[in-house]
């Protein structure tokens, strides 16, 4: 495996962690009708969604 | 049903997310790679999205407005037996939504007025845990006949009582308000010792 190729095996490691646990909190907040649950989904969920994209896309980018 | 669904296309992108980081050499492929742009990209806003519409559709249910402490007592009014108490009206005898009872008499029908709700929602929710709830509740502006219209407009029930026909322009047009009557309204204060419906069945 070329250093590129490492490099962005990495970053789309990141990006999946990132993003699976986004969407794993997204999904345990669906079943809770409850401000609370609507706060965790965007300030946590999404938080983490987004810069999950943001790093698979900044890795795709810049491979 | 619906969170189901979006639960259901989340289990399938951390399904499909975990093939790529487990399986890196698919990747290098081209169906790989286009796999890992649904799995890390497509799948993600589409579940977020559909996500967010689910939360926002929670957010209109009695449930929801009903989980704030200082709600409680304006939720109980709801059981109040008596039918002359307007919201208890309406709630007991799905002139409503019982499971929207609070979103649709206090949401707003104009074009933005569910947009509106929302972001006075989110400042509820700002209030509530970040400041200090005032002690009397109050609505933001006085309540519109609108609302009510929106629903009783051209019902027979209420064109052909007498003192809407005699007042129909100005109820149309929120110069009397249909609460000036029909003023049995949330009192909070009260419910504590009013006598209450036990709902269905009791």
């Amino acid at each position: 495996m070329t250093a590129s190729a490492a490099a962005l095996q990495h970053k789309l490691t990141i990006a999946g962690i990132l993003l699976a646990s986004g969407l794993a909190v997204e999904g345990i907040t669906l079943l809770w009708a409850h401000p609370l649950s609507f706060l965790l989904f965007c300030g946590l969920g999404g938080a983490l969604v987004l810069a999950g994209i943001a790093v698979y896309l900044f890795a795709i980018v810049n491979r | 049903m619906a969170a189901y669904s979006v639960a259901g296309l989340i289990v399938l992108s951390i399904l499909l997310i975990g093939l790529v980081l487990f399986r890196p050499s698919i990747v290098a492929a081209r169906g790989g790679k286009i796999l890992a742009f649904i799995a890390l990209f497509i799948l993600p806003i589409f579940a977020t999205g559909l996500g967010g519409s689910i939360h926002l559709e929670h957010s209109k249910s009695r449930e929801f407005c009903l989980s704030c402490h200082v709600m409680e007592p304006y939720g109980k009014s709801l059981y109040i037996d008596d039918p002359n108490y307007l919201p208890a009206a309406h709630f007991q005898n799905h002139r409503i939504p019982a499971e929207q009872a609070c979103y649709t008499c206090h949401t707003n029908y104009t074009l933005f007025g569910g947009a509106k709700s929302k972001l006075r929602g989110l400042n509820h929710i700002y209030v509530y845990y970040l400041k200090t709830p005032p002690a009397k509740i109050a609505l933001y502006e006085p309540f519109q006949n609108r609302e009510c219209l929106h629903c009783h407009a051209n019902a027979r029930s209420y064109e052909e009582t007498t003192p809407h026909k005699e007042m129909k322009e100005q109820l149309a047009s929120n110069d009397m308000s249909c609460i000036t009557c029909h003023n049995k309204i949330h009192d909070a204060a009260k419910v504590g010792t009013a006598k209450l419906w036990k709902g269905p069945g009791a």
